[in-house]
């Protein structure tokens, strides 16, 4: 079909997403928010009975002060998760395989097919991220040239790997304190690791967020490509099937 | 939408053609074309800044990704085909006015935008069967048949990953212990089986399925027999609140039974025949004793004669919390070499149980973790003797286990065969709770 290609187009059909990357971006989608929403109802069982013995986990302050105690009493019983700490736990410890394997066939997705190049922050991805981000926040007009991510998708997405891999080793720590107590003690003892996957889960909500308000403000072209794998690009644009190849 | 729909066909057909007949499609109506003009603005979609100003650069500086422009390899071969085709069009192309050019690159841009649609229909069909197969898969698992309150797909999943651990961490670890200055006093946290203040005399601590255990003092034909007393007075020197009631009632004495249903409870436990046993939530053990059972009745002298230990580890809830704790006792490996399990056709039981004097609370064990060296059968904590509420006289610590295994005022030890009961696992625990 793209041999019918015309030559005096002025755009064509970017080979983007790879299939392998698209299907296990979207089956993560379900998998994190299971886990994060199952994740809720365990916690809701420690968070209960913090009028007796306020929990020092998940407290956010500076010393003795505390400024708040996640959660309030009004988004417990929005999410229903009074009561539910049963069904937390037989979710939590079922889909917590899939999101592993997901995540570790992912990782070894990019290293084998060098999409890690993408990816990963190279030289000058500092200055790119945070001209990007002076960008989106409209102090500055123009963004630097890319190709398929820009620095500030290179960290992020990058991050947001390293923090799936803190999810596990964290998550383990705490599922397996005593058998595995040499990696709980390596993050800093039970309560710790506890608070470390806590906040990874929070950093998960907010890079969420961040990441669905960067997909609404891409547009639909962006979105598309996520699904079909195909971008429509501007034939004089940089080419990654171009960079693909130069591997 | 509609309109997009009943043009596919032609698209496709047109865009397996090749270009020069690409002509078909120059019927096209203002109204498609200027959406077209559309959807190729929208291409550079949120990027549309960024495509041109990396355009531009990729213009000044021809050299400097060191990449040609072709985009994919479908793509490059069309355009090593493409100085004929140059070649060839070149003499007409001169000819021809410059509105019929951009014509053509409209219609070229069509083409493309012809092959994105089949993509995104094609692709977008097989997102929605894969999002109504995984709404299906979870569909599937909760609304399965409970196994213990847990649908069976997910109590298998507790299953499967407590033969997982078992078999990677050989549950041999020892847990960390502490520095005494870390430890504090356990919080309270559930109450069932100790809610009535058991008499210290009356105690005595059932063991069933010992070796040779008719040839021993101890020795009696039924141990569900002994009889239990309970003391009709307030002696609770600390009040146990249970997380699952709020503040207010917690601080009131709800949680003691009214005296005149201790009173009852006691004559039902101590008269001839058992007492409805399993008054709480998860019910009666299914492991509870016939009565008429032989066994070893201990008294708290009997266990003390075991050498005492210490132990300074934290205590785990499923809850969230965990407390750093001093505990004594005696190991329950040295209570298993006292009273060794009877062997059946040369193997000995898997499983321990344990239930409170009342059996209202009970808990199944493997033999392995009851060898564990930081097995504890407890009768002190922070250096005093236990307390009611601690499961006065005798109680369990492991740390290779969540709390709510680790049972207390334990009435009964009992070696046995098959999987005991356990009264979280009946709520929708899992039974293994291996830390």
């Amino acid at each position: 079909m793209m041999k019918t290609q015309p030559s005096k187009a002025s755009i064509r059909l970017e080979r983007k997403h790879p299939l392998a990357i698209r299907w296990m971006h979207w089956v993560n989608f379900p998998l994190i928010f299971l886990m994060i929403w199952s994740g809720l109802l365990i916690y809701w069982n420690d968070s209960d009975n913090a009028y007796h013995h306020p929990h020092a986990v998940y407290r956010v302050g500076i010393g003795g002060v505390t400024l708040v105690r996640l959660f309030p009493a009004w988004f417990w019983k929005a999410i229903h998760a009074p009561f539910h700490v049963t069904q937390g736990l037989g979710i939590h410890f079922f889909f917590m395989w899939f999101f592993a394997l997901n995540g570790i066939a992912y990782v070894l997705f990019l290293a084998f097919s060098g999409e890690w190049r993408f990816l990963v922050p190279e030289k000058g991805s500092l200055r790119d991220a945070i001209q990007v981000t002076l960008t989106d926040l409209h102090l500055r007009k123009e963004v630097p040239p890319q190709t398929k991510y820009n620095g500030a998708q290179r960290f992020a997405y990058t991050g947001v790997i390293l923090m799936g891999l803190g999810m596990l080793v964290s998550g383990l720590a705490i599922y397996k304190p005593t058998q595995a107590h040499w990696l709980t003690a390596l993050l800093g003892g039970y309560e710790m690791a506890r608070w470390e996957h806590f906040w990874l889960a929070m950093g998960f909500v907010a890079f969420f967020l961040v990441h669905v308000t960067q997909v609404v403000l891409a547009g639909w072209n962006n979105f598309r490509s996520m699904v079909s794998g195909r971008e429509i690009r501007a034939t004089n644009e940089p080419s990654l099937e171009a960079e693909r190849r130069s591997w | 939408m509609q309109e997009q729909e009943d043009r596919d066909p032609k698209e496709l057909s047109s865009a397996d053609h090749p270009i020069g007949e690409t002509g078909i499609c120059s019927g096209k109506t203002a109204k498609e074309e200027t959406r077209a003009a559309d959807e190729q603005k929208m291409s550079g979609g949120g990027t549309a800044g960024k495509s041109e100003a990396a355009a531009s650069i990729v213009e000044e500086q021809p050299g400097a990704s060191g990449i040609p422009a072709p985009a994919d390899p479908e793509a490059s071969e069309h355009d090593a085909a493409e100085p004929e085709a140059l070649e060839a069009g070149t003499a007409e192309r001169t000819k021809e006015s410059p509105a019929k050019e951009t014509a053509g690159i409209e219609n070229s841009d069509a083409q493309v935008l012809a092959a994105s649609r089949r993509y995104t229909r094609r692709s977008f069909a097989v997102a929605a069967a894969a999002v109504a197969a995984g709404y299906g898969l979870y569909h599937w698992v909760e609304s399965n048949p409970a196994d213990e309150m847990q649908p069976w797909p997910l109590r298998r999943a507790f299953q499967s990953n407590a033969a997982i651990s078992r078999w990677v961490f050989r549950e041999r670890a020892l847990a960390p212990t502490y520095p005494l200055s870390r430890a504090r006093e356990l919080r309270v946290n559930g109450v069932y089986g100790l809610k009535m203040a058991l008499d210290p005399e009356s105690y005595r601590l059932q063991v069933v399925g010992v070796q040779d255990a008719s040839r021993r003092p101890e020795y009696t034909s039924d141990v569900t027999a002994w009889q239990y007393r309970y003391l009709d007075k307030k002696t609770m020197e600390d009040r146990g609140h249970d997380t699952k009631t709020p503040p207010r009632s917690a601080h009131t004495a709800a949680k003691m039974a009214p005296g005149s249903m201790m009173k009852q409870a006691e004559q039902r436990e101590n008269r001839a025949g058992r007492m409805p046993r399993g008054l709480e939530e998860a019910g009666e053990s299914r492991s509870t004793l016939p009565v008429g059972t032989g066994g070893l009745l201990l008294t708290m002298d009997d266990i003390r004669r075991l050498p005492r230990r210490e132990l300074i580890t934290q205590f785990k809830c499923i809850e969230g919390w965990s407390e750093i704790v001093h505990w004594a006792g005696v190991r329950m490996a040295d209570f298993l070499e006292e009273y060794p399990p009877e062997k059946y056709d040369g193997a000995e039981p898997r499983f321990v149980y344990m239930e409170t004097p009342d059996g209202d609370y009970y808990n199944g064990y493997d033999m392995n973790i009851c060898r564990h060296p930081q097995t504890l059968l407890v009768t002190e904590m922070m250096g005093a003797p236990l307390t009611q509420y601690h499961g006065a006289p005798l109680r369990l610590h492991m740390p290779t286990k969540y709390g709510y295994k680790q049972i207390k005022r334990i009435g009964l030890i009992s070696y046995n065969r098959s999987r005991p009961d356990d009264y979280w696992t009946k709520l929708g625990y899992d039974w293994y709770a291996g830390l």
